[in-house]
């Protein structure tokens, strides 16, 4: 062959080589399984790692050794949300299928609040919490359910649940999804009719409403630096949506929302969760697989296979070694928390 | 106190059924609640507050409703030509393979005979699934081990159909089953063992309830309490299972306000089985529910497992499914009186 046919081919085959798939290794699995569905997993910074399940127990792991450090005792129902915050030694938020609000103080073990959402105060009409968020801060909460608003709440133990304001949506649709932004100046909720709405918390106003899908939003992320909302609907895509916003509202382009569709997967996507490094987006569905996309190409690079729906997925947040894509842990149908690694270059 | 509300308040209602609870008895003519409720419908309003006051009296007086001679109007159906029920009157109802039959109030019946070739009996929540069954003569189905009954109670079941049901479940546990046919009943030893009684309910609160109603009896007629049947068991559908039967989730149907209330409430009973908490509670979480019918709609894809009691089976998918548990419940009944 000719030298210069040589070289084309080499060349083909390097940027074959750098499109690759990624592949995804299964690291380890936690110790003990819940005895039902695993609906939420966390990975915090200081290297925690948090399920929450429909068994009613809320577990705290180690990720190296997949042993379990410390267990809530099971409430009668099931946890159908939890989030976190690092603020004042960290802490854990989650509420349970009829609206019991806990919050677990991570540096001495103790439930420092607890809320009955399903108890109707007199000016207080909401219907109970169903999805629930600490504000960075770990001051406030955001509670969402039946009545389709926000209602941010105190997270001081001694005032805990006390409503300090409600940010309205507009529309009675039952809120799925809250979460605050990483940089605390937007809380945004998702309805089971598909709107996305995103509110600003100094001026407790409404900002945005993505209608971008048309079946609900059981569940969106926020990208690490809070410029990207990735949502997962029932219609089976996840959308990019650029929320840049200036909370001053100076100067800068604010975000042109929806931007690009993510498909691939055969059955709701249930969860998402956007890489450290902001180069990668996490998903799983109930088709019973995980998909990494890459962000840029917005593209899906791995499939990865599970047992059953994947519910909850989260990436560790320390940045990934140079060569690797990362690591994350995975919760689903069969009740087993999974922590899966990077095989290598991507 | 106005004149108004002496005559058409609740204390004129009590009184009005007492009334005709006492005429009952005098005439030894019993009377439905239905007829009562039709002797004077502007007074009670609905048949539910006819229904709650012959309860309370019934419950106050420490009596049953029949000692009242306050009869259940038939409602109840079961198909089935294993059963024979003989009635006080001389009557004789006899199970039809094809067509179902009233049941009768159980103070009417004298005696029933049960074929002892009885293998199963499947209690199905909905009279359009109760009549798709009928019409394919699914009691005697080819694919089935045996000869069965099937019973609707339409909805919530009356207290005849409850008490046709708690009576099976009571007497069919020493029967001796003879090998009927196909090689797979041959492996099986003909020794005692208890026939099921399974029910097929919709993936929904209603469906679950009216399967605790056959299981562990009414609330609101907790002191009549030999209308229970214990060891009925929950066959289906659930819909944890569905997707595995080819079901997508879009044909699951998003729940309502009543669902999520009622759902909530059910799970606050603690004798709710695990197994029916773990359904409920992702109902909820899924915020979708199922009908039975949701399995006509699915595809032929499934994997159900390869008995040969089902394998040459041509059928839709719902006959396919219940073929399937039945087959299975006969197994481990079978099983449990090996040991």
């Amino acid at each position: 062959m000719a030298s210069a046919e040589l070289r084309a081919i080499a060349f083909v085959s390097l940027i074959l080589l750098h499109t690759q798939s990624l592949a995804f290794l299964h690291a380890i699995d936690g110790a003990e399984a819940h005895t039902d569905s695993v609906w939420s997993v966390l990975w915090t910074p200081q290297d925690a790692v948090f399920s929450a399940s429909a068994d009613g127990t809320v577990k705290q792991w180690t990720p190296t050794s997949g042993q379990i450090s410390r267990s809530q005792p099971p409430h009668t129902l099931g946890i159908v949300s939890m989030s976190s915050a690092d603020a004042k030694g960290g802490k854990v938020l989650w509420n349970t299928l009829e609206g019991l609000t806990c919050l677990w103080d991570l540096e001495d073990g103790e439930i420092k609040g607890r809320w009955e959402s399903y108890v109707r105060g007199k000016e207080d009409n909401e219907e109970p919490a169903w999805s629930v968020s600490l504000h960075p801060s770990g001051e406030t909460f955001a509670a969402t359910g039946g009545s389709g608003n926000i209602t941010i709440r105190s997270a001081d133990p001694a005032s805990f649940g006390a409503r300090k304001s409600t940010l309205p949506s507009g529309r009675t649709k039952f809120g799925l999804c809250c979460k605050h932004s990483p940089d605390g100046t937007r809380v945004a909720m998702s309805s089971e009719a598909g709107q996305i709405y995103i509110f600003d918390l100094a001026a407790e106003k409404l900002l945005n409403t993505y209608t971008s899908h048309a079946m609900a939003v059981r569940s969106f992320t926020w990208s690490p630096d809070s410029q990207l909302l990735i949502s997962a609907s029932e219609d089976k895509r996840l959308i990019m949506h650029d929320v840049r916003y200036n909370a001053s509202g100076s100067a800068g382009k604010p975000g042109s929302g929806a931007v690009a569709t993510l498909t691939g997967h055969t059955s709701w996507a249930l969860c998402a969760d956007v890489s450290a490094d902001g180069k990668y987006v996490l998903s799983g569905s109930s088709d019973k697989t995980m998909r990494v996309w890459d962000l840029g190409s917005r593209t899906s690079v791995s499939t990865i296979q599970d047992t059953g729906e994947v519910w909850s997925v989260a990436w560790r947040p320390k940045p990934a070694q140079h060569g690797s894509a990362g690591e994350f842990v995975s919760g689903g149908e069969d009740g087993v928390v999974r922590w899966w690694r990077s095989a290598g270059a991507g | 106190m106005h004149l108004l509300s002496l005559t058409q308040g609740p204390l004129a209602q009590f009184l009005r059924v007492v009334d005709l609870i006492h005429e009952a008895l005098c005439s030894e003519t019993p009377i439905t609640k239905r007829d009562m409720y039709y002797k004077d419908v502007a007074l009670f309003g609905s048949q539910s507050t006819v229904n709650t006051l012959v309860d309370d009296i019934a419950a106050t007086m420490d009596v049953s409703r029949s000692d009242l001679y306050v009869r259940a109007s038939a409602k109840g159906l079961f198909c089935g030509s294993s059963l024979v029920m003989h009635l006080h009157s001389g009557d004789v109802v006899r199970g039809n393979d094809s067509k179902g039959a009233l049941i009768p109030p159980s103070e009417d019946v004298k005696r029933f005979d049960v074929d002892e070739r009885l293998a199963w009996v499947l209690v199905v929540e909905k009279e359009a699934v109760f009549q798709t069954l009928c019409h394919l003569d699914f009691s005697r189905h080819a694919s089935l081990p045996g000869p069965g009954l099937l019973i609707t109670g339409k909805g919530y079941p009356d207290v005849a159909t409850r008490q046709l049901v708690a009576s099976l479940g009571q007497n069919l546990h020493h029967r001796h089953n003879a090998t009927h046919g196909s090689c797979y009943y041959l492996l099986i030893r003909p020794l005692l063992y208890r026939i099921p009684i399974l029910a097929v309910v919709d993936a929904d609160p209603y469906g679950i309830d009216i399967l605790s109603v056959y299981k562990f009896g009414s609330s609101s007629m907790s002191h009549q309490d030999n209308l229970d049947t214990p060891r009925i068991r929950w066959a289906g559908v659930m819909a944890s299972e569905l997707t595995g039967l080819g079901v997508s989730k879009e044909n699951l149907i998003p729940i309502t306000t009543h669902d999520e209330k009622k759902a909530l409430f059910m799970l606050k009973r603690s004798y709710i089985p695990r197994k029916w908490r773990k359904e409920i509670q992702h109902m909820l979480y899924n915020r979708r529910k199922a009908e039975i019918e949701v399995l006509s709609a699915a595809q032929n894809t499934m994997d159900l497992p390869q008995d040969k009691a089902v394998r040459n089976m041509h059928e839709c998918l719902l006959v396919r499914y219940l073929a399937s548990k039945i087959a299975s419940a006969i197994c481990s009944c079978a099983a449990k009186a090996a040991k």
